[in-house]
């Protein structure tokens, strides 16, 4: 390639060189069909009807309950723990806060079976945590409550990263004007920070809440599999596809159509959400000098 | 009456200032950028603490490191307006300016009426539930302003209002905000890099140079006696510095200058002096001077400056040693034919130049 430098002068100016665009247009062409195909093969292995027949099934609707009890629980745990972890990242400094973040990221790296298994050495009967909840006659493992645990635990971090965003987003000379105003740190937290980190927050909730309920590997080696206790959907489907297909299926596509709709309609809080945007003042606002 | 004595470092800079603001005025602190002037209203607004020193309020301390005792800002009786003003972009004129009120946690009616009140006093009630993004700078100022003020602070701190507005708004936002301080029973400390600011506001006024405040006094007193290069080139008048020779029975001294030397009021010290010279105190002739001016200097014309642009003041740099800064009228221009390169003699009285003793040497 030996372009003069006029020439490629000339290349930058033009709307769109030809080759680049070509390839990009190609690889992304290749990406959406490797994400897309799938869910058609799913969608179209059956007809509505039996969708709807089956949707109806007792076993169907076990596993649907159970999915939205826990993962609406997993979620709002994730929201009232991750919250002050995300502020205290997002806006203070303090030894040990690199391991903290790793920490708090590693569940979205790990091997959900190893995050299931550290659970249940750590809360198992034989866990030095279950011996001490054993105590008051509490047994995590193989219970609802430890679905919602296994859940939290996986979940978390895809609250946590888009939070801590959110508030390190907002200006701090806002929070110091809000303190000029006679506002406590509490008062700035819930009349500044919280609603200018909103769009953050919600799109946080989406994203934990669709990991919640997509959770499989935790769930099963944490709670086990049992039928209307700790049998989600990702567990129902797995079984399902040992002896019935279709279940499979319609399980599969539900899960599908709800983890879908989850992301579309909490996850896209546009970013100019009341006009604002989080980070640097606003539309209008001079250049800080 | 607010007393600052702080000192703060902040990586290589020190800030280290002492400074008074009485109540019922405004006090202006001018200097350069990079001088320390905001971390000053930082430190006053509890934004920021210091190392070492005091701030107090009225005798009582708002900040005492030594005693370790720091009001935090939401404690203290103070209205602060940033330099972008830092209105929530997320409320709309009226919940900026009822956020101090409803944080206090006010009566609901009274929050109305205090609200409705300060909104109309800034003209804002048409604007009440615009956005901060839907304002223009000057309303935005204004919105700022009420926000502080809804509170009745006893100590304002402006972090350089007017430096957001373009200069076409910025000269009726000047006067307007002129009108606004001049109403205010609180102290109010504005802090700004444009000497013509803080001539416009201040009542009293302090120069804040590296760190240090160089100077602090009346408005008259900065205008009349700079004692630094950095306010006398921006207030325009000549600053020259030199060597007590001799001294004269009339109560004048010789001053041995740049080049010449020069006859001036007795400063009652020896040594080192430095002079200024107010460039209207200064009589451009093309023949020597009749008069009784006891100095006289000879020159050519640098530059002819109208002063404003359009302006019937004119302002002639000499090439005199020292070179001077004359103030003459249009009018003289014309008949003298002030041309640059026109040779002309500079001539000054004795008695108008003042005399600032143990300051020469480096400025």
């Amino acid at each position: 390639m030996s372009h003069a430098p006029d020439a490629r002068f000339a290349a930058a100016g033009r709307p769109s060189p030809p080759l680049i665009p070509g390839l990009a247009i190609a690889a992304i062409g290749v990406l959406v069909l490797l994400l897309a195909l799938p869910f058609v093969g799913l969608i179209a292995r059956v007809s509505p009807r039996t969708l709807l027949v089956r949707l109806g099934e007792p076993a169907v609707l076990e596993a649907l309950r159970l999915s939205l009890l826990t993962s609406i629980s997993a979620t709002a745990l994730v929201v009232i723990l991750g919250t002050p972890a995300a502020y205290l990242l997002a806006t203070r400094e303090f030894r040990g806060k690199r391991l903290l973040e790793v920490l708090i990221q590693l569940p979205m790296v790990l091997p959900p079976t190893v995050a299931g298994f550290a659970l249940l050495m750590a809360f198992g009967r034989m866990g030095f945590a279950g011996h001490w909840l054993s105590a008051f006659g509490v047994s995590l493992p193989f219970t609802t409550v430890g679905v919602i645990l296994a859940q939290v635990f996986m979940a978390a971090p895809f609250f946590i990263a888009p939070a801590r965003a959110g508030f390190a987003g907002v200006d701090p000379r806002l929070l110091d004007a809000a303190a000029t105003l006679r506002a406590s740190e509490t008062q700035r937290f819930l009349r500044v920070m919280l609603p200018l980190a909103l769009p953050s927050l919600v799109a946080g909730v989406s994203l934990s809440g669709a990991r919640a309920l997509g959770e499989f590997g935790a769930t099963i080696t944490f709670a086990g599999n049992l039928p209307g206790v700790t049998q989600t959907m990702p567990l129902a489907v797995y079984v399902a596809l040992q002896s019935d297909l279709d279940a499979a299926v319609v399980l599969s596509v539900l899960l599908l159509v709800m983890s879908f709709g989850l992301l579309l309609g909490l996850g896209s809080a546009p970013p100019g959400w009341m006009g604002v945007r989080s980070g640097a003042g606003h539309p209008g606002s001079p250049p800080h000098r | 009456m607010l007393d600052i004595r702080v000192r703060r470092r902040i990586g290589s800079f020190t800030l280290e200032a002492a400074l008074a603001a009485p109540s019922g005025a405004v006090t202006v602190l001018v200097g350069e950028s990079g001088s320390g002037k905001s971390t000053l209203l930082r430190l006053v607004a509890g934004l920021l603490d210091p190392d070492d020193g005091r701030i107090a309020w009225n005798g009582e301390p708002l900040v005492d490191p030594a005693a370790r005792w720091s009001v935090p800002p939401e404690g203290r009786p103070i209205g602060y307006v940033a330099q972008d003003y830092a209105l929530f972009p997320h409320l709309d004129a009226r919940a900026n300016v009822a956020f101090g009120l409803r944080a206090q946690r006010r009566p609901r009616r009274e929050i109305e009426r205090r609200v409705a009140a300060t909104l109309d006093r800034f003209d804002l009630g048409a604007l009440a539930s615009r956005r901060p993004h839907q304002l223009s700078g000057g309303q935005q100022q204004r919105v700022a302003l009420a926000r502080a003020l809804v509170l009745d602070p006893e100590i304002l701190l402006l972090d350089e209002p007017l430096s957001a507005l373009d200069l076409r708004t910025r000269r009726t936002v000047r006067a307007e905000l002129r009108r606004t301080l001049q109403g205010l029973s609180c102290a109010t400390l504005f802090v700004t890099h444009h000497p013509t600011e803080a001539l416009a506001f201040g009542e009293r006024i302090a120069v804040l140079e590296a760190g240090r405040v160089t100077q602090s006094g009346t408005r008259d007193d900065f205008v009349r006696r700079p004692r630094s290069r950095y306010v006398a080139e921006f207030l325009g008048v000549n600053l020259v510095d030199g060597t007590i020779a001799a001294r004269h029975a009339d109560g004048l001294v010789a001053v041995a200058c740049e080049g010449t030397t020069l006859t001036v009021p007795d400063p009652g010290a020896e040594g080192a002096v430095r002079l200024v010279i107010h460039p209207h105190d200064i009589v451009v002739s093309r023949a020597a001077p009749a008069g009784s001016a006891r100095n006289v200097l000879r020159g050519v014309v640098d530059e002819v400056i109208p002063e404003p642009p359009q302006g019937e003041r004119v302002r002639v740099l000499l090439s005199t040693r020292p070179p001077l800064a004359a103030q003459v009228t249009r009018d003289a221009v014309e008949t003298l034919g002030l041309v640059p390169g026109a040779e002309v003699f500079a001539s000054f009285k004795a008695t108008g130049v003042v005399v600032l003793a143990g300051e020469g040497g480096d400025a």
